[in-house]
């Protein structure tokens, strides 16, 4: 399935060249320029409506670019589309859960929805790796905010990918759910996928992460790794 | 094969949500039964003006009922965070139409086998004498009035007068099939006398096909971003 | 800002010359839909609706198959401009629907004794009109122009190949009830006089693009500069 866009032949897993993106009335993301490197972490700062979530989507093939070109895991944006999906996970904000439907169900849909039969067990276990295990059979209705965000982040482990994106993971989070998330980054990179995070936390994401993005009012500010972080990008970045 | 699966994994969760949240439906047939008696009590009791008018009544019932189940159809998709969460999937992004269409057809059938009863009780009709063909013409016509109106509810779901817009761009594009299947449920109600009941089912089958297609065709432009 | 063109609006250089010969060659159809012809044996005076009537119906379906054809182009290549001569397109075509409608309707009230008729080819106006209301009220409601283009091309794809079939389901349904009632097919002097009115009716067109595409370049051009930060 993977005969072109894998890790081997090269390609960076991102790479931006002049993209711009209009939402409204106001130019969500302004020339963006970016590349990173397969089986690295970027870790993307900057206040609300920076464009952290607009770049996300972009990159996931989501929105289509108002001007510029840009590739991810080595096809096109707009037109290959379909096989970026195919190796990318977004985790949103919004969880993308149905409220009426189990947590088995949910996990069964996701999968379903990317073209996967799988067997119950499975999502027992992935329940299970992501604190779930006792709430299978209870309607996601009745879940906490954190509840929910582990089984968005359920839903990313029912498919192989090469790529993940996750958009503000640590949100409604207790410690130990962040130290769940840290823990996947951390097995992903060593699995040798890509991991694309946007927070306005500085965790311990940002200082595990190999480089770092300020956002700023839809333009990308600075571009480096977390130890050549000015204070001021993240004071910037950051009300916390 | 995987659009056939993605297309049974939106009808397998719209179908478990709505069974989930049976007010909402059981509303919608209340509602229907009360377009029926709105229509009795503008047209009178006259038994024989009821049941000359009754294909007529029963299409518009399930027109105005059908645009309130149209307009739920991606209200899931809303509740749930938007239709990222469908989009974001790989594979046929048609499937996503497919799912919503079989839904909301389904819907509409389970629908219309309460208040079809109802009409038939309230507006004295009598399909019985053609009744495989009158079912036959039912089926036809909810699928081309499902196909339409799921094409133009994913047009409109994210607009500001959405409640607005489904009718004022469904309605239009809809005379055809609508046209085709009040005459022939009229035609099959009157025990067709003049034998031209089968020149409407071939319209409204052609009706159908022509708009699948060209929905099919255009949908993966309905949902980009 | 340098995919910000500097606001440039299309030349206006040939558009009097076009708006002249429209002039002319509408005052030159009617004087000859008016006084060269002789009345309608049979409908009298108010046949002569018709040189204007005709023309309008042409002009309205002209104006929706350009509509059609920029649609398909827009989504081909994603390029604003096919839009723009679309969206104009589509205002010049409902201005020409509802004038076909209302003279059909003069027409019909002395021909048939009333204002409306349920005529095939009236009745697919009707829709036609409301189909292309739709189209423009869709894309008042896009904030951005690429959503606008897209919205409003998917409508004008689907109403355009919607009109045919709309017109032989009406079609069916008057004529399995009775014989359509038309006015009957003209031949001879008539057919010059309406060729030259359809002439001077799409010169009209033509003109009345380049002028209503102007604004819409204008429109975009005060889009961008209402951007935020732009």
């Amino acid at each position: 399935m993977s005969g072109y866009g894998t890790a081997e032949d090269g390609t960076p897993a991102v790479w931006l060249e002049g993209i711009s993106k209009r939402l409204g009335r106001t130019w969500a993301l302004r020339d963006i320029h970016l590349d990173v490197e397969r089986g690295t972490s970027l870790v993307v700062i900057g206040p609300n409506g920076a464009g952290k979530t607009t770049l996300l989507r972009v990159i996931a093939t989501l929105l289509r670019p108002s001007a510029g070109a840009g590739e991810v895991l080595g096809l096109p944006l707009v037109r290959g589309a379909d096989g970026i999906r195919r190796g990318l996970g977004l985790l949103s904000t919004r969880n993308h859960l149905y409220d009426d439907l189990t947590a088995l169900e949910n996990l069964r849909f996701a999968a379903w929805m990317a073209g996967l039969r799988a067997r119950e067990e499975r999502f027992r276990s992935i329940l299970a790796s992501v604190g779930l295990s006792s709430d299978g059979e209870r309607r996601v209705r009745e879940f906490s905010s954190g509840m929910r965000r582990r089984l968005a982040f359920g839903t990313l482990l029912t498919r192989r990918l090469d790529m993940v994106l996750l958009d503000e993971p640590y949100a409604s989070l207790d410690g130990d759910g962040i130290r769940m998330v840290d823990g996947f980054v951390e097995a992903w990179k060593r699995a040798g996928r890509t991991v694309l995070l946007a927070t306005h936390r500085r965790g311990l994401a940002v200082r595990a992460a190999d480089r770092v993005v300020v956002l700023g009012a839809g333009r990308l500010l600075r571009y480096c790794r977390p130890s050549e972080l000015d204070p001021a990008d993240l004071d910037g970045g950051t009300a916390e | 094969m995987q659009l056939a699966l993605r297309t049974w994994a939106i009808l397998w969760k719209d179908m478990l949500i709505e069974l989930r949240t049976k007010q909402s439906f059981s509303a919608m047939i209340f509602f229907a039964a009360l377009v029926l008696f709105l229509f009795g009590f503008a047209v009178g009791p006259d038994t024989a003006t009821l049941s000359r008018l009754g294909g007529g009544l029963l299409w518009i019932a399930i027109a105005f009922t059908g645009m309130l189940s149209l307009g739920r159809t991606f209200q899931s998709e809303e509740v749930a965070g938007g239709l990222d969460g469908l989009r974001m999937y790989p594979g046929e992004v048609r499937a996503i139409y497919l799912g919503k269409l079989l839904a909301n057809f389904t819907f509409l059938l389970v629908l219309e086998a309460f208040l079809v009863p109802v009409a038939v009780v309230l507006l004295h009709l009598e399909p019985w004498e053609h009744l495989p063909v009158f079912v036959g013409i039912m089926l036809l016509g909810t699928f081309g009035f499902s196909v339409i109106g799921t094409f133009y509810a994913s047009l409109t779901h994210h607009l500001r007068a959405r409640e607005l817009m489904l009718p004022l761009l469904l309605f239009p594009a809809l005379v055809p099939v609508f046209l085709g299947a009040v005459n022939a449920t009229s035609l099959a109600l009157a025990g067709d006398p003049l034998g031209q009941i089968g020149v409407w089912i071939r319209l409204l089958i052609s009706f159908d096909v022509i708009f699948l297609v060209l929905c099919v065709w255009i949908f993966p432009t309905v949902l980009e971003e | 800002m340098s995919e910000l063109s500097a606001p440039s609006l299309p030349p206006t250089g040939r558009a009097p010359l076009l708006a002249a010969g429209a002039l002319v060659a509408m005052v030159a159809g009617s004087a000859a839909g008016l006084l060269l012809v002789p009345a309608d044996a049979l409908q009298g005076e108010v046949q002569r609706l018709m040189y204007i009537h005709v023309p309008a119906a042409w002009l309205a379906m002209l104006s929706f198959f350009v509509v059609f054809v920029m649609s398909v182009l827009y989504l081909v290549q994603r390029d604003l401009r096919w839009d723009r001569v679309a969206a104009s397109s589509a205002e010049i075509g409902v201005v020409f629907t509802a004038l076909t409608l209302l003279l059909g309707s003069l027409w019909g009230k002395p021909t048939w004794g009333v204002w409306w008729t349920w005529d095939p080819r009236l009745t697919t106006t009707a829709i036609l009109l409301m189909i292309y209301v739709g189209y423009l009220v869709v894309r008042s409601f896009a904030d951005e122009p690429e959503t606008r283009a897209r919205w409003a091309a998917i409508v004008g794809i689907v109403g355009f190949v919607d009109v045919p079939i709309v017109y032989l389901s009406v079609l069916w349904w008057r004529t399995l009830h009775q014989p359509p009632s038309s006015p009957r097919s003209t031949a001879g002097e008539f057919v010059y006089v309406l060729l030259l009115n359809v002439a001077a009716f799409t010169l009209l067109y033509i003109y009345l693009m380049v002028r209503r595409y102007r604004i819409a370049v204008a429109e975009s051009h005060l889009e961008e500069l209402q951007m935020e930060g732009a």
